[in-house]
């Protein structure tokens, strides 16, 4: 945005190297430098946006228009009952794992940055290593752990005599998911968290304000801008993520795997076209939403993915 | 209506170890405005957060406000307005909702607290801001709405935590003559915190000097200034030239000139002294009528007066100022005579007892 209003309004002190530095990295230096040579610079980044997004997203669209419904194929996934439940199983799921990750990593994050004591990095070390873990990795740790062999159904199975085993349906992904959040999460959090004046929540007590008010008028809305931002992160994630699902059951209903079955078992390739279409526009919506609500500042551009 | 402060026997010892504040007794009359003024580290934020109940004195320590015991009372049951340097706005309301936030917690009806929020802003004169939101306000401004919050909660004592230190020169002169009204309008308990001098003198009722932990004089500004109980509060308020003396028969010897005590220095006893003044504690004369002769290091021009560096004096250079129409250069020569009502004396070895002097004789 900032890059936009200074190609604008910049037409002075053509000083070569330090605008072009500057327009980069945003600064609002009253506009220098040429337009023509930092659209240059931009041609490579406009070109990879074009040969891998644009052209692959054309060629999609028109798989749908080409198939043997037409256009009409993006409602199939309003109309078909399989590919409706697997999307709403797939919003809810999301959004849980979104609100449990904001939930639990808020109170571990603000937690982290308020105290010093003995293994405080240790923990932070851990609670950040799955952000280096491909989605595989953590489907498997999910069948280690829940899995028919797993250390949750070992443990059940001497207590109770009976296995409790969850890592093959929707309640091993949600778990997965969660485990993979985290580390975004938290470190949002944490990096939020040390922004946060501490004078500002002694001068909302010094006005009377018990815990709770300090908490809701004072941490969150200074939390906010992190929170939104890793919880969009973390929403769009879960949205698209297939490895995790893929490594724990072929069944599991959400809308990744729904896309990987009809294009590989059923040659369905227009409806795997629409539905990746209709996947990426609502995930693209709910980070379009959250930015129209907390403005450009928040930093929404998902790191990896599962 | 005001609030009477006491603290008894506070000290304060972080859990580190460090004995922030050794114990002390101050006592605030309703009303009053008192400012702690010390170095960083002396522990004057120390004392305002016990106050404020941010901090809770070591054990045996007692706060009483008006005779009730606070000691143990969180810092939201307590009733205190507080002031940050870093102003601690709350960045998500606006400058209206800011100084409404006491009374909104406080369960002050709509209405009430509409009036109330008004009047404060008028009083603050930022009434045309009420609708702005704090990162459009400049540092003044936003200082402003800080004390209009702090006060619209009625408090029974206004804590201010170096106030103006973030403000430019010329803003904070014009916001302390500000805050000195507004304090003797409210006839509202205070406690200001700050480092600096001339704000300690404009403001206080009463000044508490503090030097690591300590309370190194209380008294009131002139006291302060005019009758410094030890060389760290001269030194601290301004009298920061020292050279070295002798208590010869109730005479005070410095190099060649030999005075009447100055006011403090009947009481000194035989033997050497350390000897401060400000600026004025010496001036320039001609040879033949001069104590002492020395170098002129560095001079700058104040405008009323000017201020020369002279070194070969004392151990450590002088300041000493001049008629601003002498052509002074540095390098020159300079002769100067002691302004003997100007001195203040103590005892050499940085304010032992008299007893202890063994030092050399000049």
């Amino acid at each position: 945005m900032s890059l936009l209003q200074n190609m604008k309004g910049g037409r002075s002190r053509p000083s070569f190297p330090s605008s072009i530095v500057a327009r980069i990295f945003g600064q609002a230096t009253p506009g220098a430098g040429s337009p023509a040579i930092l659209f240059l610079l931009m041609v490579p980044g406009l070109v990879i946006v074009a040969a891998f997004f644009l052209i692959p997203m054309a060629l999609v669209a028109m798989r749908v228009a080409d198939g043997p419904d037409g256009l009409a194929t993006y409602f199939v996934i309003l109309t078909n009952e399989r590919y409706f439940a697997s999307l709403v199983q797939t919003l809810v799921m999301s959004a849980g794992v979104t609100l449990c990750a904001l939930i639990l990593c808020g109170i571990c994050g603000l937690f982290l940055v308020r105290n010093r004591f003995f293994g405080r990095n240790m923990i932070t070390a851990l609670l950040t290593l799955p952000l280096s873990f491909p989605g595989t990795v953590v489907g498997f740790m999910v069948i280690m752990l829940a899995g028919r062999q797993g250390a949750i159904g070992a443990m059940t199975d001497a207590v109770f005599g009976d296995k409790l085993v969850f890592a093959y349906n929707i309640s091993g992904l949600f778990i997965g998911y969660l485990y993979f959040s985290i580390p975004r999460v938290i470190l949002a959090v944490m990096a939020s968290a040390e922004k946060l004046d501490p004078q500002l929540e002694e001068a909302a007590r010094s006005l009377g304000a018990p815990t709770w008010r300090v908490v809701k008028d004072v941490i969150l809305p200074g939390l906010m801008p992190g929170l939104i931002s890793s919880g969009a992160i973390c929403f769009a994630t879960a949205m698209g993520a297939f490895g995790t699902a893929f490594t724990l059951a072929t069944d599991i209903d959400v809308l990744p795997m729904v896309i990987y079955t009809e294009f590989t078992r059923n040659a369905n390739v227009a409806v795997a076209a629409a539905l990746s279409i209709a996947l990426g526009a609502m995930t693209w919506a709910v980070l379009a939403a959250v930015r129209f609500f907390v403005g450009n500042s928040a930093d929404l551009s998902p790191r990896g993915g599962a | 209506m005001t609030t009477q402060i006491q603290l008894r026997d506070c000290a304060k010892t972080f859990a580190d170890g460090t004995r922030a504040l050794a114990p002390f007794d101050l006592t605030i009359e309703g009303g009053e405005t008192i400012v702690l003024l010390g170095p960083s580290g002396c522990g004057k934020t120390t004392i305002l957060r016990m106050i404020a109940g941010l901090e809770f004195p070591d054990a045996g320590g007692k706060i009483t406000f008006d005779g009730d015991d606070v000691t143990h009372q969180s810092i939201e049951k307590r009733r205190v307005g507080m002031v940050f340097q870093s102003y601690a706005l709350f960045p998500n309301m606006t400058v209206a909702q800011n100084v409404a936030y006491g009374l909104k917690v406080h369960g002050v009806a709509r209405g009430e607290s509409d009036a109330r929020v008004k009047a404060m802003l008028e009083m603050m004169h930022i009434e045309m801001l009420a609708d702005r939101a704090i990162d459009q306000l400049s540092g003044g401004q936003r200082q402003r709405v800080a004390l209009a919050r702090a006060i619209a909660v009625q408090p029974r004592v206004l804590l201010l935590d170096e106030p103006l230190t973030a403000l430019d020169a010329k803003l904070r002169v014009r916001l302390r003559t500000e805050i000195n009204a507004l304090l003797r309008k409210l006839g509202i308990t205070a406690v200001y915190v700050t480092h600096d001098q001339e704000e300690a003198m404009a403001l206080g009722d009463k000044i508490v000097v503090m030097q690591k932990g300590k309370i190194a004089q209380i008294g009131t500004p002139h006291d302060i200034y005019q009758k410094p109980q030890n060389p760290f509060v001269a030194d601290f308020v301004g009298a920061s030239n020292r050279l070295g003396g002798q208590m010869r028969d109730g005479k005070l010897h410095i190099g060649p000139g030999v005075f009447d005590g100055p006011g403090n220095a009947h009481s000194l006893h035989h033997g050497p002294v350390d000897v401060f003044f400000r600026a004025d504690g010496l001036s320039t004369c001609d040879l033949e009528n001069a104590h002492f002769s020395g170098d002129v290091a560095a001079v700058s021009y104040l405008g009323e007066r000017l201020r020369l560096t002279v070194s070969g004096i004392g151990e450590m250079p002088l300041i000493i100022d001049t008629d601003p129409d002498h052509a002074i250069a540095p390098g020159s020569k300079i002769h100067c005579r002691v302004n003997p009502d100007r001195l203040t004396v103590f005892p050499a070895d940085g304010g032992n007892s008299s007893a202890s002097a063994s030092a050399t004789v000049i």
